[in-house]
């Protein structure tokens, strides 16, 4: 009984996600409320009108209370839980009570990521959004939301039987050295091939990495590459499983495997799809001038999008071409998130998978772009708070992107119909902000600057979203080369293979740990600094005998696992960096702390208390632990500081003592400067 | 920006409750029917009507929508300010909101709470409505309301707790005492059972806490009063001091109150057994165990012995929820008249329950002969000019009601028209007399059963006795439990007067909150000001952990620790404790270290908090 719903302040249906069990639900409601005889409508229709009282009521709230509803439960402990990103309000659902308010809320918070990943800084325009999200065409409309659909059952798969995705780190397989051995084959041979191959098109390998299951084998990032946070490699892996769906827990496949394996292997590609016309756009043609500011807004925007119609192609799924994602890259002059980069996803065996992202040549343009949509949200805003064209600074600044975006506009090449309207509200904006005698930088502006924003994000959008250039050229790595690659890694690996996908399930083994630490049943450790984390496999399937036994003792085991982070993420959210909790047979404890970089420990401060509805602790959607270590990092200026977190669990008849001990014991070792963890 | 003005009218530390509201949906049904008309109470009252109406519809369309998706009431809103307790039965919604920091299961507490003493005191709430004019139950909601939310401190609202005098500061002989005179009062079978309250606070009670907490409002009351007029107010042959109300038990209630064992047979009414031998039993919960159905014979005695009883509403005089409504309106009639008779004139001194009394049965009056020939329609069109003019009365009565009704301010902000244009349906659903008896205990699962309440002050002392309804016509029985009390209680209460409600236990290096699930009583040493600094961080950790322990059975105990404080919290069936040491070193790195101070909190919490009588081990 599982939903996930996104929709419009108008309760239009951007996308859905139900499981079956909702979805009869749905059903059943939907034609008990119907008049008997007529068919039921589609799906999407039935759930929009299930829901449009809730959604609605929703901007009633924001509009007059100035607030929002967060969640919703009932008697029978269902519960809805509500956020709205922008123009976007997600609904997440659940009545099985196999999830709770955090678990929906970082759902939320996760597709919303995703969704970034898939569309960038079109993200950042909610009319575009929102037109990108449902597109007219009914085809290309499910398979979109079947796309995103996959996306989303692979994340709740992971996240409910994956511990690196439970903690939301990235798990790296320990054995020194092949990990060695595996970087070197990446610097040397394969990054350096295929960088200084003709046939690259133009596209740059920043980042190369082997993935076994989920576990990363081998990272390389190239020297002139930013790093890649663990946010989007998290998001990166997820999408990688998604694409090719790893078989860890044959005996009981989830129906969710089943689904996706089914659905989406390489050969169902998703590119993203052009957004016809638009059906109310029959005023569309006005010129933008004259017309009051509200429609000054709209307009181009409607006039983009039947623009666009004429110049995008649908090109038929290619195996060979890579995906768009959009990651965050940081750089000397600040970060820049959202740039777009190409990845390609290399299956060499089931399980095991080479990814390759590179940079693709007009990636200065998202810069560009970029930076022309940072400052005109800033002048937006500052306009917004009344702050007039005293503020001679913004005027300074303003000036100083007149130039740039002039010559931006004209690098563009008129050739480009978007690039036209970019100019035609360019022009407008100037007209009215620039020439003396006219109001400059006053409230009136504010309608400009949003639709210079929607243009910006229109540059965006036929920039990166649609291959122009693919009728002669295609902008990607050639086959030849891919395969090539895929052929290298597979000798590389070819005698590991067998051992790696065990190893993959058994990483480190609680074994190794009882002698040391007689009573420990289970221990995450997590290194937040870098987003690595290290536990014993929890192995739970039929077949696999983990030390925990089968069946049921070791699924209990798990659900303690599972409870206790949820738990310890409650009471992190409220400033709580040291939980021990004596429940039932177990005795669990949890330790937040900071180290500098020679790993003294350093003083516990402050933690911030944040509100219930903020958003999930964790790595993934949005990085907590980034913004933790940034404001625990004020007052330890010049150095280095680095976070760590350890839970353990023990049985319950330990003393605490000897329980503490082993802790402390654990979190030194851990992470000895050795990188080697006790095995 | 309603927040601002609510700030301003109250002390933020004393606001528990920052919205509560009652929305009746089924006067809102129609196309037309405007929103106002379903608001039957909305606090705070000053809030401006277009917000009020803005939450009670969304609320009412979110909570309808979620619901039938869910095929459940719901039972939780939360918005991203405000998190509200929902209540949903038969066309009504109640919602409670509080701020976000109250634990969820705490708001949902208070509410119903607040919810169970409405019906306690009035019956079913949609009976309630049709007898009652909307502006004479707003106050009672207001009532119950500020009750609940007086004087607690942050404590309370996370425990709902009783208020119980300081046990640590009485000879324990006198708490004896008193559960000896509530013994001997049970010696009469129609007294279910009772308890002594001294200064609003708990001395001795037989009653689940649920129970008490019920009883102490009306006792609030009366005591307010009484220290306003200086004295007994009305004449009855006790001297004033003996008054009673009718009130409303649910089944479960009663048969709890009745399922103690009892070795008595059920005796006959008139002829109390006077051989009955003192229960031994420390809390007896000794009750005559008479079915409730055999006092129906005697109960329209009651209502011609008024002499009795100083007021005494009789709303729903019966015993198994039968409310015919000719049957109440001759009671009505009598009633009205009697009291009438014997009041001595009102001044302007006049109690606002009384006033509220007169009130009520004017109103309950006029709808039954306004009604015309049908006799059970309440809300006529003719109805609405008797509405007003009792908000008129109403309002005077609130402007000379004292403490109570302070927080509503002198504005009372819901003068609601009625809603004239009624549903049709309801109206036929109205005229069928059956309708009555079937919407009286819809609210609750159980019907209500009418039973009595009554009080015996002794200045600062109360003795309050649920009684069977027939008790107050039977003066044998009402001589024999005064006098058997009225020395123990003279005696009890000079000696309670003379204890000094000195700081509850002294403020040493260390807090603790020691909560008795069972008897729903909070010990602590944390300054028992009023709403105790919420941003205390032992109240928020305490908060934390006992919504905790609410959703985890199986949680025995907890640390946590934040940069600045290590809280311990333990609990067991019967109960929750949390201890927090104060200074100490707690400078440490927040690594796993077992000489840290945060480790050795629940041995520290053992040795400590023996001498409170408090029993960790």
């Amino acid at each position: 009984m599982k939903c996930l719903l996104i929709a419009s302040e108008s309760a239009e249906v951007l996308f859905h996600w139900t499981d079956l069990e909702f979805q009869q639900t749905i059903q059943e409601q939907y034609g008990a409320s119907q008049e008997e005889g007529q068919g039921l409508p589609a799906f999407e229709d039935m759930i929009s009108t299930q829901f449009a009282p809730i959604i609605i009521s929703c901007s009633t709230i924001v509009d007059r209370q100035s607030d929002s509803y967060t969640s919703f439960t009932t008697e029978n402990n269902h519960i809805y839980v509500l956020h709205q990103f922008d123009e976007c309000l997600y609904i997440a659902v659940n009545g099985d009570g196999e999830e709770k308010e955090d678990d929906l809320r970082r759902k939320i918070y996760v597709m919303k990521k995703m969704i970034e990943v898939l569309f960038g800084m079109v993200t950042l325009s909610g009319t575009l959004l929102k037109r990108e999200l449902r597109p007219q065409d009914t085809e290309q409309r499910a398979r979109l939301w079947k796309h995103l659909q996959s996306l989303l059952e692979t994340y709740s798969h992971l996240q409910e039987n994956d511990q690196s995705f439970l903690v939301e780190a990235v798990e790296r397989l320990i054995h020194p050295t092949l990990c060695e051995q595996c970087i070197e084959f990446l610097e040397h041979r394969l990054v350096q091939q295929l960088n200084s191959s003709v046939e690259r098109a133009g596209e740059e390998v920043l980042h190369a990495f082997i993935l076994v299951h989920t576990k990363l084998l081998a990272f390389y990032s190239s020297r002139n590459a930013s790093t890649l946070a663990t946010s989007d490699l998290l998001a990166l892996i997820i999408m990688a499983q998604n694409m090719y769906p790893s078989n860890v827990d044959q005996d009981d496949p989830s129906p969710e495997d089943v689904e996706s394996t089914s659905g989406s292997g390489p050969e169902s590609f998703y590119t993203p799809e052009p957004s016809p016309t638009d059906r109310d756009s029959s005023d569309s043609e006005k010129p933008v001038r004259g017309s009051p500011p509200l429609f000054e807004f709209v307009d181009p925007d409607i006039q983009m999008a039947e623009d666009s119609l004429h110049t995008l192609v649908v090109s038929p799924p290619d195996p060979s071409a890579p995906r768009r994602v959009f990651l965050e890259v940081s750089l000397k002059d600040g970060l820049y998130p959202m740039m777009p980069h190409s990845m390609y996803c290399l299956p060499l065996w089931p399980g095991i998978s080479l990814v390759l992202l590179t940079k693709i040549p007009t990636s200065a343009v998202a810069m560009s772009v970029y930076k022309f949509l940072e400052a005109f949200d800033k002048l937006e805003k500052r306009l917004n708070e009344g702050q007039s064209p005293a503020a001679a600074k913004g005027q300074l600044t303003m000036h100083d992107i007149r130039g740039k975006l002039d010559k931006f506009i004209k690098a563009l090449g008129p050739s480009e119909i978007q690039s036209v309207h970019l100019q035609n509200v360019w022009t407008d904006f100037k007209n009215r902000a620039f020439t003396r005698g006219r109001h400059g930088f006053t409230e009136d502006l504010i309608p400009s600057c949003k639709a210079m924003k929607t243009q910006l994000c229109g540059v965006y959008r036929q920039c990166f979203f649609t291959d122009s250039g693919s009728a002669d050229t295609p902008r990607r790595l050639s086959p030849a080369l891919q395969e090539r690659a895929q052929t290298m890694a597979q000798d590389k690996l070819i005698n590991w293979k067998d051992f790696l996908l065990v190893k993959s399930k058994r990483n480190i083994t609680m074994v190794s740990y009882l002698e040391d630490f007689p009573g420990l049943i289970h221990f995450i450790c997590v290194d937040r600094s870098t987003g690595q984390m290290i536990a014993p496999s929890l192995s739970i399937t039929e077949r696999t005998t983990s030390e925990l036994g089968k069946g049921p003792v070791a699924q209990y085991i798990k659900s303690k696992v599972w409870g206790l982070v949820s738990t310890t993420r409650r009471y992190l959210q409220k400033g709580y960096s040291t939980v021990t909790l004596r429940d039932g047979d177990f005795y669990f404890c949890y330790f937040l702390w900071f180290e500098n970089e020679t790993g003294y420990k350093l003083e516990a401060g402050d933690i911030p208390t944040l509100p219930d509805d903020s958003a999930p602790i964790g790595m993934l959607a949005w990085d907590y632990y980034r913004k933790l270590l940034r404001y625990y990092s004020k007052n330890h200026q010049g150095e280095a500081v680095k976070c760590y977190e350890l839970l353990t669990i023990h049985l319950a008849v330990i003393p605490t003592d000897i329980i503490l001990q082993h802790c402390r014991q654990l979190a030194t070792k851990l992470w000895e400067p050795s990188r080697n963890p006790l095995l | 920006m309603q927040d601002k003005l609510m700030a301003e009218l109250m002390p933020p530390d004393s606001r528990r409750c920052n919205y509560f509201f009652l929305y009746d949906g089924s006067k809102v049904q129609g196309e037309g029917d405007p929103t106002s008309g379903g608001i039957c109470y909305f606090y705070p009252e000053q809030t401006p009507l277009d917000q009020q109406e803005l939450l009670c519809s969304q609320f009412a369309g979110v909570g309808r929508c979620v619901s039938e998706l869910s095929s459940s009431p719901v039972q939780t809103l939360r918005l991203r300010r405000n998190k509200f307790a929902i209540r949903m039965k038969d066309d009504f919604l109640w919602a409670l909101g509080c701020s976000v920091d109250v634990p969820t299961v705490s708001v949902c507490e208070l509410l119903d709470q607040l919810i169970n003493l409405f019906c306690f005191y009035n019956g079913s709430v949609r009976q309630s409505y049709q007898l009652n004019s909307q502006e004479t139950l707003a106050a009672r909601w207001a009532r119950y309301l500020s009750y609940l939310q007086s004087g607690s401190s942050e404590m309370c609202h996370i425990f709902s707790c009783l208020k119980t005098i300081d046990s640590t500061n009485v000879d324990p002989l006198l708490l004896l005492k008193a559960a000896l005179i509530l013994q001997a009062c049970q010696r009469c079978p129609l007294v279910l059972a009772g308890c002594i309250l001294f200064r609003g606070r708990v001395v001795s009670t037989q009653m689940s806490p649920e129970l008490t907490m019920k009883v102490m409002v009306h006792e609030s009351e009366t005591y307010t009063k009484g220290q306003r007029l200086n004295g007994p107010s009305t004449s009855s042959s006790f001297g004033g001091a003996v008054s009673s109300t009718t009130v409303f038990l649910t089944m479960s209630e009663l048969q709890y109150l009745q399922s103690a064992p009892v070795d008595k047979d059920s005796s006959s009414h008139s002829t109390p057994s006077k051989n009955v031998p003192p229960k031994k039993t420390r809390l007896s919960r000794t009750l005559s165990d008479t079915p409730s159905t055999e006092s129906e014979p005697s109960y329209p005695s009651s209502s011609q012995s008024p002499q009795k009883t100083s007021f005494s509403p009789h709303l729903s005089e019966s015993d198994n929820s039968v409310c015919s409504p000719t049957a109440s309106q001759s009671t009505a009639d009598s009633l009205n008249l009697s009291l009438l008779s014997l009041r001595p004139p009102l001044s302007n001194g006049k109690h606002p329950h009384e006033a509220e009394e007169d009130v009520l049965e004017e109103s309950y009056y006029h709808s039954f002969h306004n009604g015309g020939d049908g006799g059970s329609q309440i809300h006529s069109e003719g109805d609405s000019s008797v509405f007003e003019e009792n908000s008129h009365v109403n309002g005077d009565g609130d402007a000379a009601g004292g403490t109570v009704f302070d927080f509503r301010g002198t504005d009372s902000g819901n003068e609601q028209s009625h809603d004239d244009k009624m549903n049709q349906g309801r109206k036929a659903e109205m005229k069928d007399p059956s309708h009555l008896s079937g919407a009286f205990g819809n609210l609750a699962e159980s019907p209500l059963v009418g039973m009595t309440l009554y009080m015996h002050r002794v200045k600062g002392l109360v003795l309050a006795l649920l009684v069977e309804p027939h008790f107050l016509s039977d003066a044998a029985s009402m001589e024999e439990v005064y006098h058997s009390s009225l020395a123990s209680l003279n005696g009890l209460e000079a000696h309670l007067r003379t204890i000094s409600s000195g700081a509850p236990g002294a403020p040493g290096p260390y807090v603790f909150a020691h909560f008795d699930c069972i008897q729903s009583t909070l010990t602590t040493n944390l300054s028992g000001r009023p709403g105790g600094a919420p941003e205390h961080p032992f109240v928020r950790a305490t908060s934390l952990l006992h919504s905790h322990f609410c959703n985890t059975e199986t949680l025995q105990e907890a640390i946590i620790r934040s940069a600045g404080a290590a809280v311990y919290g333990t609990r067991s069936v019967a109960q929750e404790t949390y201890f927090q040491q104060h200074g100490g070193s707690l400078r440490n790195s927040g690594i796993p270290n077992h000489q840290d101070s945060a480790f050795s909190l629940p041995s520290k919490a053992r040795h400590r908090l023996l001498k409170h009588g408090v029993n960790l081990l």
